[in-house]
């Protein structure tokens, strides 16, 4: 069952491009702590329960150097060692189990908090035997249906410590989504109930703050969703899912929309038809950046994950992917740049969490869908070799254009003819999903490398305004002569700056 | 192209306050959706088709020409007086008729002659007698099952995906009064078997069973009773000397009906020159005003001009592209072909599927190079409306059989979409079974996560069957398809599982993306096999049998709801908890219950016992908040609840067959409770504590 090869991606990698690990010039390493293979996994017809650890990784939570990890299958497990390099080193523990498909796992205490479909749920090992012996009540007062699509996600902590619960809408078969909450994210209130704080989203399975504590969820392409989207999270607003409009019919719904948004608009126009209804601080074009956002996780590692502190990365299912987000705030609001970042991984991702010596656990699970990732499930572990990337870090807004910051100085020569531009917005509607729609070039009239050798001044025709802003890039050059990671990057511009 | 269609619409408007004239114009939606503009040679050529022009002058710029219905038991079918009506001047019949006016200066004494000809026609039909009729079940399906493809939703209808925006009248083909022209046997009839009539497919069989038929009948005329053999049939028309037959027969042979309409015993005229003439001077079909004798269309002057570009250019012999037949009959309501056509911003909220496999679950697949997916056989299937070829089950929309020109239409998309240099797939009989594995989710591409295979479903999403693609499609194209396949469908949930040509499984095949592509084909040609990783069910793997200690389980269940909470004790006694409510749900003794739907499928079905022996609670007893549940040193659970402003817990244990509920309380009298049905109950109570023993015979 356990991958005992050690991989390395590098950023540089393409897809099925692992290479191996001595590789001097890859600056990540990929080590797999467990990986579904044939045909030990759950879906051979020899397992039975008991025989195996089915890693469906649905939530995981440090509690100091020990991993804990929650799976679909309803379990908490306890990795023990998870930071060796050697898999036989490495033990898992069964805490907790029964659960209705956990997908989301916090800690609060000593304390585990993890979701279920009809609840969030504290864990307590009360008899200090390494076993939760209470399984308690924490936040509950959804409508579950039975319909499977009706996922609910979190907790997770923003930088006030409200707690922060997400509940997919229901599709199909039983689903109800006017009603219960659906397609609302919220917090866990005093009294164990949710407290709906936002509406209008569809399957928002990934919640995490950034460093300044504000709380982000990404949702995923689908009806009303044109694209994978990353917001900000917060009181009082629509993210422009239609199809739980009804449940402002409940007394307790926290706010009104001053308008239903118009449908079968671009994106543009729709948000201007409704006060509450935001856009995203980032949308992740389709294919281009992938097809099914999931976990949000900051990057806040002192240097020790690579020169992208402060940023997010983000899961992602269907390309077995994680991508990169550089946030900026304009106008008060948060917009910025994504980026391609991690690929290659065996199984789809979804969830991404921090070990306490800086490498990144990357869990894993396949099940209901399909990515590149040819395993069912997979925990890895992404460490940085002090091998600085060559790669677009930062992607800034600028009143006639936009400012890059390399991580490395780069070649000037290879500057000229690099960069093309041009952008773009969706249809608003119940489709779903969106072709890019009003598309349009733009010239590049000035490219200047700053003083620091690292930074480039763009100077572009015609920004739009709620548009997203894409930059191709052809050849360019590190000063020591190393080519980009990725070419491209993604910037939303939902306002320009002045 | 949608737009133009609106504005077309709104430019419409104004002029019918003027003149009437566009009011009574012809409407032919493939011309109105994408050639009302502006004149266009490629708009005259529809409508030359769809007017119905090549029965009498030949040259259909159409690879199956538009006739008129067969006029065949019409004194059974239609209401003499519409017939008369419509006669008269089409438009008051239909709106939008494309029959033109015919008998302007003919008397009416000579039209009732026509009139008595036409309802002497036919070998008479034998309704059956159906009964059940349901409006409103009707109207879902004609809702869903395509028909609003071409006619307008019905005005107050919600589509399950919200409000129906209202279709644009230039898009929707009108149906007439049905009340006034037909009767609901006759109408139920003529939807079984639209073929029998309308031979020219332009209102194909959408092969509803009977009861569907009646249903959507009802719909249509407005029939909101329930038993159809209440109603009469349409007006007997009144008997008929058979020398005014005689009369009417001359006047309909003079005035070459036969030319447009199946009419027994007639044959059609020889065909006329076209005049020549692009004046409007002299009398001819493009005239604005009726002449005697010569068929008159109310054309709106766009659709005139279209039709002199037409005539006056040079007039391909077949339509080689396809888009004058894909309009004409109307295939882009539905499907997209070379990115012409699809549904429209307002007819797609009615197609539904299953939302789980994108749109690909709801809208039609496109057509764009579909003689060279489709094999032959396959193709000839589909337009014949055979049961095996209906692949997409999910699909609510359904695909209507063309079977009189299924040859025709098969042979004409397989000529134009062929592809002369397709990289053909080559089998090598050693790697078939690397296809099983390919197929499979071990360490293959998976493709049965989402595809169902034979009877098996999917262990994801249900998408079709791949089971029997060698069958479908055409070889090449599959491999093309394989390597990128949004290039075909934009939007597709398949992802590229050899993206830019590589392979994603280097150690099957030696990661040769051709030896795999090949591999899978050839073992879904073969048809010997099932792909690996479908799990094995039959054995019971996930039943769960407590041993030593109590098994918890939360999940779905049937008999207990959302938030259950299954105990399964040694010694064959569980329990289920229902935590939406607080309270103990059933009991049953036997076997526990079988997970694998919990632990593992997406579906999340709700599970059951695995015992027929079943004791649940009576009702009351009294709800509460549920608060969670602690385990003790055995496993026994002991659930918490507060319940008005105490708690309450309640501990479940199994003892030598018993099963016994132990019940605290922190204050005032003991809490009402319930007992599961057919137990033999001993009851105990000390202080705070009641202690209930079950036990059964």
């Amino acid at each position: 069952m356990e991958m005992k090869t050690c991989l390395s991606i590098g950023v540089v990698l393409g897809l099925a491009g692992l290479s191996p690990a001595d590789d001097a010039k890859a600056s990540y390493e990929v080590f797999e702590l467990m990986t579904a293979s044939s045909p030990s996994d759950s879906r051979s017809t020899e397992w039975k329960p008991g025989d195996g650890i089915t890693m469906e990784v649905s939530g995981m939570e440090w509690i100091g150097d020990m991993l804990a990890v929650s799976i679909r299958k309803g379990e908490v497990w306890m990795v023990e060692n998870p930071l060796s390099d050697k898999v036989a080193e490495i033990s898992y523990r069964l805490f907790a189990s029964g659960l209705h498909e956990p997908l989301g796992l916090d800690r609060d205490g000593k304390d585990l908090l993890v979701s279920q479909r009809a609840e969030i749920t504290r864990l307590q090992d009360n008899d200090g035997d390494g076993v939760a012996d209470a399984y308690l009540t924490e936040c509950d007062g959804w409508n579950v249906s039975g319909n499977y699509h009706a996922y609910t996600y979190g907790p997770e902590r923003d930088g006030d410590g409200n707690l922060w619960v997400t509940l997919n809408l229901g599709m199909g078969k039983l689903a109800d989504n006017s009603v219960g909450w659906r397609g609302w994210g919220g917090i866990i209130g005093e009294d164990h109930r949710f407290v709906p704080k936002a509406f209008g989203m569809r399957s928002p399975s990934g919640l995490g703050m950034n460093r300044e504590g504000d709380m982000f969820y990404s949702d995923q392409q689908g009806t009303w969703v044109p694209a994978s989207p990353i917001y900000h999270l917060r009181e009082g607003v629509f993210f422009g899912n239609q199809e739980s409009l009804g449940t402002l019919e409940n007394l307790e719904a926290p706010f009104q929309l001053s308008a239903v948004p118009e449908a079968n608009l671009p994106y543009p126009e729709a948000l201007a038809s409704c006060a509450e209804f935001v856009p995203p601080a980032v949308w992740l074009p389709y294919n281009k950046m992938g097809r099914s956002t999931t976990d949000i996780q900051v990057i806040d590692e002192d240097g020790k994950f690579g020169p992208f502190d402060g940023q997010l990365l983000i899961g992602e299912f269907t390309n077995s992917a994680v991508s990169r987000v550089f946030l900026e705030k304009v106008g008060g609001e948060y917009q910025g740049a994504c980026f391609p970042f991690l690929q290659g991984f065996p199984a789809a991702v979804v969830r991404l969490s921090f070990a306490p010596d800086g490498s990144l656990f990357v869990g894993m699970t396949n099940r209901g869908w399909s990515s590149l990732g040819n395993r069912s499930y997979g925990l890895s572990r992404v460490s940085y070799r002090g091998v600085n990337p060559f790669a677009i870090r930062e992607m800034r807004a600028r009143p006639d254009g936009f400012e890059l910051k390399f991580t490395a100085p780069v070649d000037p020569d290879s500057l000229e003819g690099a960069f093309e531009m041009s952008s773009y917005t969706y249809l608003y509607s119940k489709s779903y999903g969106s072709d890019e729609i009003e598309t349009k070039s733009h010239a590049i009239t000035g490219v200047e490398v700053l003083d620091d050798g690292k930074s480039v001044r763009l100077v572009v025709e015609g920004c739009r305004p709620l548009y997203v802003h894409e930059l191709r890039t052809d050849g360019i050059l590190s000063a020591d002569g190393r080519p980009l990671d990725f070419a491209n990057a993604y910037y939303t511009l939902n306002r320009i700056p002045e | 192209m949608f737009s133009s269609a609106k504005k077309k619409f709104l430019s419409a408007l104004v002029l019918s306050a003027a003149t009437c004239l566009a009011e009574a114009a012809p409407h032919v939606v493939g011309y109105e959706r994408f050639h009302s503009e502006t004149p266009t040679a490629e708009g005259g050529a529809i409508l030359f088709s769809e007017l119905g022009c090549a029965g009498c002058h030949g040259g259909s710029a159409t690879v199956v020409r538009r006739k008129g219905p067969r006029l065949i038991d019409l004194s059974q079918r239609i209401e003499r007086d519409w017939l008369v009506d419509f006669l008269k001047n089409p438009e008051s019949g239909r709106k939008g008729s494309t029959m033109p006016q015919l008998f302007h200066g003919v008397s009416d004494e000579e039209l009732d002659a026509v009139v008595a000809y036409l309802g002497s026609i036919g070998k008479g039909i034998k309704y059956p007698a159906d009964r059940h009729a349901n409006a409103e079940r009707g109207s879902a399906l004609y809702h869903e099952k395509g028909c609003i493809a071409c006619h307008a939703p019905t005005p107050d209808f919600r589509s399950p995906q919200g409000p129906g925006e209202a279709l644009v009248p230039e898009l929707a083909i009108a149906h007439p009064e049905f009340r006034k022209k037909t009767s609901l046997e006759a109408l139920n009839h003529f939807l079984t078997s639209p073929g029998s009539y309308r031979p020219d497919g332009r209102m194909p069989h959408i092969q509803l069973d009977r009861q569907e038929a009646l249903d959507i009948a009802a719909h249509l005329i407005d029939y909101q009773g329930s038993d159809p053999r209440e109603l009469s049939g349409v007006t007997p028309w009144p008997k008929s000397s058979p020398e005014l037959i005689e009369a009417g027969k001359v006047i309909v042979t003079k005035f070459n009906c036969a030319s447009c309409h199946d009419l027994p015993g007639l044959t059609p005229g020889a065909l006329m020159p076209l005049s020549g003439s692009s004046g409007d001077a002299g009398g001819h079909c493009l005239s604005s005003e009726p002449v005697a004798g010569i068929p008159h269309y109310d054309l709106t002057d766009t659709q005139r001009d279209s039709l002199k570009l037409f005539l006056s250019g040079e007039r391909p012999e077949k339509d080689p592209d396809g888009k004058l037949t894909l309009a004409a009959m109307n295939c882009y309501a539905c499907h997209d072909r070379d990115g012409i056509g699809g549904p429209t911003t307002e007819t797609n909220a009615f197609f539904i599927g299953d939302e789980s496999i994108g749109d690909s679950g709801r809208i039609p697949p496109p057509l764009t190079g579909i003689g060279h997916k489709l094999q032959a056989d396959w193709m000839k299937s589909v337009f014949a409306g055979e049961e095996e070829s209906r692949v997409r089950p999910y699909m609510k929309t359904q695909m209507p059989a063309y079977a009189a020109h299924a040859e025709v239409f098969t042979k004409w998309f397989q000529e134009m979409d062929a592809v002369s240099d397709a990289k053909e797939i080559v089998i090598r009989p050693d790697d078939i079974e690397s296809g099983r594995k390919l197929l499979g989710i071990h360490g293959g591409t998976n493709c049965i996560t989402c595809h169902n295979w034979g009877g098996q479903k999917s262990l994801g999403i249900p998408a079709l069957d791949i089971s029997n693609l060698d069958s479908r499609l055409q070889p090449g194209w599959f491999r093309e398809y394989l390597l990128n396949p949004a290039s075909y469908r934009p939007g597709t949930l398949m992802p590229p599982l050899w993206p830019g040509g590589q392979s994603m499984v280097p150690d099957v095949l030696e990661g040769d993306t051709e030896r795999q592509i090949a591999a899978i084909w050839g073992f879904i040609k073969d048809g010997q096999g099932v792909p690996e990783g479908f799990p094995d069910r039959s054995g019971g793997q996930f039943e769960l049998v407590p041993e030593d200690r109590p098994v918890i389980q939360r999940t779905f269940f049937e008999k207990t709801g959302t938030k259950a909470i299954l105990v399964g004790f040694p010694g064959e006694i569980h329990l289920a908890y229902d935590g939406s409510r607080g309270r103990p749900s059933l009991v049953w003794r036997g076997r526990f219950f079988d997970a694998y739907d919990t632990w593992f499928t997406r579906a999340a079905p709700f599970e059951n016992p695995l015992s027929d022996e079943l004791y649940l609670f009576a009702e009351g007893g009294g709800d509460g908040r549920f608060l969670g549940y602690r385990i003790d040193e055995k496993g026994n659970p002991t659930f918490i609840k507060v319940e008005g402003d105490r708690e309450i817990t309640e501990n479940y244990r199994v003892e030598e067959g018993t099963l016994i509920r132990t019940i605290r309380w922190e204050e005032g009298a003991p809490p009402a409770v319930v007992h599961p049905t057919g137990a033999e109950v001993k009851s105990e109570t000390s202080g705070k504590t009641l202690t209930l023993t079950y036990s059964w015979k």
